[in-house]
């Protein structure tokens, strides 16, 4: 297949989409209510006259066959029974259309004679004619600033700078909801499905150079072209961080992978390898690929593991040192010049400054004494990232009924962030009072602050970024 | 690009190379190891050990034994031709007394390698990912603890620094109880020398250098063992 990215940025950013085959059953056209934002023109195709109505209620137009549809088609859904899809695929070829993304699923990931020979004649037609398949058995794509989606609740009219390739649709939908909770949005996310046309490598080389995508993450099961997907891996990690979640870490994950995507179990080691080896970022679950995200694209690039920690209180204090120094990253000592200064003004009466810092006394009364331990801690040269305690169990009722302070408080940090270097993290664990923090935390959030959920994913998920912007800096001097 | 030693293993209906030809094979890519001349009498014997040179240490080469030393197949510094005459005779005698029906096409015939650390590089092929190294240290601390570190073909100088560094066992490399450090930058060379090797010869399943002898001033593979892929 020849100029895959230029043909993918066609089908990924589309003027006409076509829906084929999407019915009332199940889903209530769910297609075609997923385009229903849409910036394009979107069509319908259906046979079924019963269909038809419902269809025409949307307001979208139907056709009996994709050839009728009077303009040039970049996307079509293909929404069809596997043994229709044949049919549709050959309109596609002679339609000319950009693309096609095949919902359609029961092809080699059923693992009988049926679903893998159909896969093979689709691969075969597909291949013959130079047609560009998303898929089979995927979601597609979503493109959140034009309104292509594969899931009603995914935003639209927006968009971000995360690039998300999937090999589970569940997973591609999970992660852009999950992501946008958080305030994060894709430039674009792909399901691929069984992958029979297109691999993870070629979306990989898309996102690599598509500008409005400033990080990517992927989902991963297996992959058809091993050495390729190394080497595209490589390239792609150099331009821009690449976080890798791998699906079958275990060997019952890895054969439970074989009936999901049909995939090739490799041993876990030779992945974390291979990850490692490209520069990529490793996770391992779809909270921790969140977490990523949010320290890549709002944390400050730092490679230093020496942190400063600002608790609440004593015990956080001790258990937060814990969570990060097991995950590799040291909580130093300070300079004296820092404890001269801190002595000044650190109420030590149940409280403490060695860093960590238990700090609750210090900054209750007086805020602005928050902005003095950022700056000290910012000035101090042991120091090389800052992460922050807030305590939902003291502060949330407190600022919602005073949410002036939560304001102030959100000022202090933002105005942190935008003069200190030094990568920052919040951390924020829900406690007994999820419902206030899931309104407090993305007011944090659209002020450009990571926050995370607990100490020892913040940990976590910075200590992988250091890990990975050490390398990056590494293998750019050499 | 035919090789002879592998087509004539192959002639053979061979997967297996023996000692000799794989050290030849890893010499003719630039790779130090003990070199080793195959006898097939005691007579070849001793005029392969004057020719090397004394010390010398003689292993059977045999397609059916895997641990070479326990069948009494080894013998370690033989410092004069009587020694050697002897040893060859002890291990041909002990090989088939230990091992009934045993195939042996001789006897290896090297030169005594100074002690040093012991490390192993190894080559596996994985389903999607094609030539995969392997690297640790040597001996029980390999096949115990699994401590070893993993890295895909083609692995670069600064993959190898890495596969070096990741083992738990590093420390041991840089020299502990007043062992010599072993020198870094010649073990990280030997990972790209193999590596490279690897790439050039697509018919290679899979490689075992263990031991390969980590030195202040070096490294050398003493032992080496390749598997060709089918025909």
């Amino acid at each position: 297949m020849n100029n895959v990215v230029a043909r993918l940025e066609r089908v990924l950013n589309p003027k006409v989409v076509a829906v084929v085959g999407d019915k009332r059953a199940g889903g209530g056209y769910m297609w075609l209510k997923n385009m229903s934002p849409f910036t394009g023109t979107l069509y319908s195709v259906q046979v079924d006259p019963n269909e038809i109505p419902g269809i025409e209620a949307l307001g979208v137009k139907n056709y009996t066959s994709l050839l009728e549809i009077p303009e040039e088609i970049d996307l079509v859904v293909c929404a069809v029974p596997r043994q229709v899809s044949p049919r549709v695929i050959a309109d596609c070829i002679k339609k000319h259309v950009g693309g096609v993304e095949m919902f359609t699923s029961g092809f080699a990931e059923t693992g009988e004679e049926l679903g893998i020979r159909l896969q093979d004649e689709l691969t075969r037609t597909a291949r013959e004619n130079d047609l560009l398949i998303v898929g089979p058995n995927c979601m597609g794509i979503y493109n959140p600033k034009l309104g292509v989606r594969f899931n009603a609740e995914q935003p639209a009219g927006v968009s971000g700078s995360i690039g998300f390739i999937s090999q589970s649709g569940t997973h591609g939908m999970n992660f852009s909801l999950l992501a946008a909770a958080n305030g994060l949005l894709m430039s674009k996310a792909v399901s691929i499905g069984n992958s029979i046309v297109l691999d993870a490598s070629d979306y990989l080389e898309y996102f690599a150079q598509d500008a409005a995508t400033e990080a990517i993450a992927m989902y991963v099961e297996g992959v058809k072209d091993g050495p390729r997907f190394v080497r595209v891996l490589r390239e792609t990690a150099a331009k821009k961080p690449v976080i890798v979640w791998k699906g079958g870490r275990t060997p019952a994950g890895g054969r439970a992978t074989m009936s999901h995507t049909g995939s090739l179990a490799s041993s876990q080691r030779v992945w974390d390898a291979l990850v490692r080896q490209a520069n990529a970022i490793p996770s391992r679950s779809l909270d921790e690929t969140v977490d990523l995200c949010q320290v890549l694209l709002r944390a400050k690039p730092g490679a230093g593991t020496r942190v400063g920690l600002m608790a609440m209180t004593g015990g956080q204090s001790v258990v937060f040192t814990d969570a990060f120094e097991s995950e590799g990253l040291d909580v130093p000592l300070l300079t004296e010049a820092s404890y001269s200064e801190l002595a000044t003004f650190f109420n030590i009466v149940g409280g403490s400054y060695r860093n960590p810092f238990d700090m609750a006394g210090t900054i209750g009364g007086e805020q602005e004494n928050l902005d003095r331990l950022f700056r000290i801690l910012d000035a101090e040269p042991n120091i090389d990232a800052i992460a922050m305690e807030i305590s939902a169990t003291f502060m949330s009722r407190r600022w919602a009924n005073h949410p002036e302070q939560l304001e102030e408080f959100i000022g202090r940090l933002a105005a942190h962030k935008a003069r200190s270097p030094k990568p920052y993290v919040t951390i924020m664990h829900p406690g007994h009072s999820e419902l206030e923090v899931a309104q407090q935390r993305p007011r944090f959030q659209q002020a450009g602050l990571p926050v995370l959920p607990s100490f020892e994913r913040a940990a976590r998920a910075l200590s992988l970024c250091a890990e990975y912007h050490r390398t990056r800096f590494a293998s750019n001097r050499a | 690009m035919p090789n002879a030693i592998i087509e004539a293993a192959r002639g053979e209906g061979r997967t297996l190379l023996n000692e000799v030809e794989s050290k030849q094979l890893l010499e003719d890519a630039g790779i130090s190891t003990t070199r080793a001349r195959l006898a097939t009498s005691r007579e070849q014997a001793v005029a392969a050990a004057q020719q090397i040179g004394f010390p010398v240490v003689l292993k059977v080469v045999s397609p059916d034994i895997a641990h070479k030393s326990d069948v009494g197949g080894v013998a370690l510094n033989l410092t004069d031709a009587n020694a050697v005459g002897a040893a060859y005779d002890g291990i041909v005698q002990a090989v088939k007394a230990a091992q009934p029906g045993v195939r042996v096409q001789g006897v290896a015939v090297q030169t005594m390698a100074r002690p040093g650390t012991e490390v192993i590089v190894g080559m596996t092929r994985d389903p999607q990912f094609g030539p995969v190294l392997m690297f640790g240290l040597g001996g029980i601390l390999v096949e115990v603890l699994k401590d070893v570190s993993f890295r895909i073909v083609p692995v670069s100088e600064r993959d190898a620094d890495q596969m070096i560094h990741e083992i738990k066992g590093f420390p041991v490399l840089e020299g502990v109880r007043g062992q010599h450090a072993a020198n870094l930058p010649a073990l990280k060379r030997l990972i790209a020398q193999v590596s490279g090797f690897v790439e050039q010869h697509p018919e290679i399943d899979e490689l075992d250098l263990n031991p390969v002898f980590a030195y202040p001033d070096g490294a050398l593979a003493v032992d080496a063992r390749i598997v060709l892929g089918a025909a």
